[in-house]
């Protein structure tokens, strides 16, 4: 295994979240594609930690605030959530088209 | 320790105080004593940011630097919350707002306040790791924000909206420090700016730079990522569309303006044209989509869009000339932006916010059509008011590096801004309402507060001195 490996492996995860993001129609399936993406990076850090870094334990450190930080927005993404769910009874992204124009 | 780090601590501090006050006054939802805390606690700290000394430098634990720039950063957040604040306060009174009324006072000065506190993490961030984590303090809290009107169904739309679009771009952001970290191998700028000057050319480093682009380009509503900033604008609270305009957009301005003038100044030359290709299709898709708005606050997003193109166009000037354009337009655009959210509160208060309830200000509030007419003029930049000068100091920075063909361009888009600006004020003086209706109420808050900013908006334009202070403080 290489670094280019982890670089590839990161950015295919990168994809699936973008893609995750555009496709899906469930509001859960969004927020589980970002979670995707970030780990995504959280990959990528590590990667060069291991591999290049002149500083690794920066790069191992960084992952860990990530987590933390990527914990505070999905509480906030629920409980937007669970506000639009009370008003709407659905979860359909499509549902959300007050604003437009 | 130093003095230099006070503003940051008892910014800090005001936050819990604001909260537990609040606490405090549970049984009591409309109790004032968090409004008066929160706005007093800001003009000290805006008077102890004014008193402190500009030409030294502090740096904490190697992270965390606070200098003379980041301290007049500090100043625009500082007055972007004081004014939210006062802005936000007949929100939480009955029969403030048409939407309906506010809950829970308290914490929403609060996340205001802790919003400012991430904002000034991101001014004085001395590596990747606090400018990433300084960039979702100042963030997550605006998600909250949007949402305040719990069972307004557009506010909850529009929060999700944010929050789907602004965790893709801290994906992006992720991506795009890691690979800066990958091409300097440490998370200091110190080590970027070697890494940066050893090999400009890096892949990493395009890698990265083309990913934190794309994310701050979000924040800072850069084409083609500018398109949730209508709805959101449109759906949040008023005040917190106002905070989101103003400091939300400033913080992103300026994390471009630290990046690229400082650790990565040596990629500046290569970044210049694609920087000037996202400002150009900015500023034209803000204004194409302004000239065909009839919400008010749907209009100031497409409004803001245009603006920030103008601001990243001075991206590409010159350390100097970008940093204290760049700083005196975001005063000018704050100034002229408040004054039109205040108008914008003061019109919702009865009515719809849609441009007809404009209509007969000029012969119904002739004070309130005057201010407006100023706000506009400014915003458009016509002199003598503040955002001509502006605008000629952001131009005057691109065509200091010879893009003349792009200033020209940009005057053009200015021109075409200048056409919906009058709208409005057409609005307010030619058009007759169909009905008649009651006067606007202006509550004396509102009132002084918009006497503040008109001023402002007027000395701003007859004395430029500003701007030349930021380069003299930048020396």
């Amino acid at each position: 295994m290489t670094l280019s490996h982890c670089i590839v492996l990161a950015l295919i995860l990168c994809a699936i979240g973008v893609y995750g993001l555009l496709s899906r129609r469930n509001l859960i399936g969004l927020l589980l594609s970002v979670e995707v993406m970030l780990n995504g990076a959280n990959l990528n850090f590590a990667a060069f930690a291991h591999f290049r870094a002149t500083d690794p334990v920066a790069g191992a450190i960084f992952p860990v605030f990530v987590m933390a930080v990527s914990a505070c927005e999905m509480a906030v993404a629920l409980a937007i959530v669970i506000a639009l769910y009370r008003g709407r009874r659905q979860l359909d992204v499509r549902s959300l088209e007050e604003l437009r124009g | 320790m130093s003095l230099l780090l006070l503003p940051d601590l008892f910014l800090l501090l005001l936050g819990v105080l604001v909260l537990a006050l609040d606490l405090l006054h549970a049984k009591k939802p409309s109790a004032s004593g968090s409004f008066h805390l929160s706005w007093t606690g800001l003009l000290l700290i805006f008077a102890l940011l004014l008193a402190l000394p500009y030409d030294q430098q502090f740096v904490w634990l190697g992270s965390y630097q606070v200098s003379g720039t980041s301290l007049l950063c500090k100043q625009l957040f500082i007055l972007s919350a004081l004014f939210t604040v006062w802005l936000a306060r007949p929100y939480f009174r009955s029969g403030g707002n048409k939407r309906g009324r506010l809950a829970y006072q308290g914490e929403f000065y609060g996340i205001i306040i802790f919003a400012s506190v991430g904002m000034f993490a991101v001014v004085s961030a001395g590596d990747l790791l606090t400018l990433f984590i300084g960039m979702e303090l100042a963030t997550i809290p605006l998600y909250i924000l949007a949402g305040y009107h719990k069972n307004d169904h557009r506010a909850s739309e529009a929060a999700m909206k944010y929050i789907v679009m602004g965790s893709l771009a801290t994906g992006f952001m992720l991506f795009g420090l890691s690979f800066l970290y990958g091409a300097a191998g440490a998370l200091d700028f110190a080590a970027l700016k070697q890494a940066a000057m050893a090999a400009p050319a890096s892949p990493l480093l395009g890698l990265g730079v083309c990913f934190i682009i794309a994310a701050v380009g979000f924040k800072l509503t850069l084409f083609p990522f500018h398109m949730w900033a209508p709805d959101v604008y449109d759906g949040a609270p008023t005040p917190v569309t106002a905070f989101i305009a103003v400091s939300s957009k400033a913080t992103a301005i300026i994390f471009f303006l630290i990046l690229f003038h400082g650790p990565l100044a040596a990629l500046h030359t290569s970044l210049q044209m694609p920087l000037l290709l996202l400002a150009g299709a900015t500023m034209t898709a803000g204004n194409l989509g302004a000239l065909r708005q009839t919400r008010l606050r749907r209009f100031m997003g497409y409004s803001a869009i245009a603006q920030a193109g103008y601001l990243t166009m001075a991206l590409v000037g010159p350390r100097a000339a970008a940093w204290s354009s760049i700083l005196y337009y975001l005063l000018v655009y704050a100034a002229a932006n408040f004054a039109a959210f205040f108008l914008i509160a003061i019109v919702g208060r009865d009515r719809e916010e849609e441009f007809s309830s404009l209509r007969g200000m000029g012969k119904q509030n002739p004070g309130l059509a005057a201010v407006l007419m100023l706000t506009m003029f400014s915003l458009g930049g016509i002199p003598p008011l503040a955002g001509f000068l502006g605008k000629f100091l952001l131009f005057a920075a691109a065509a200091q590096q010879g893009y003349y063909a792009m200033v020209v361009f940009a005057a053009l888009n200015s021109t075409i801004s200048l056409y919906y600006y009058l709208l409005l004020v057409k609005e307010a003086y030619i058009n007759e309402a169909s009905e008649a209706r009651p006067m606007l109420t202006v509550e004396p808050l509102q009132r002084t507060c918009l006497a503040l900013l008109t001023t402002a908006m007027i000395l701003l334009g007859l004395w430029p001195g500003y701007s030349d202070f930021v380069v003299t403080v930048l020396r």
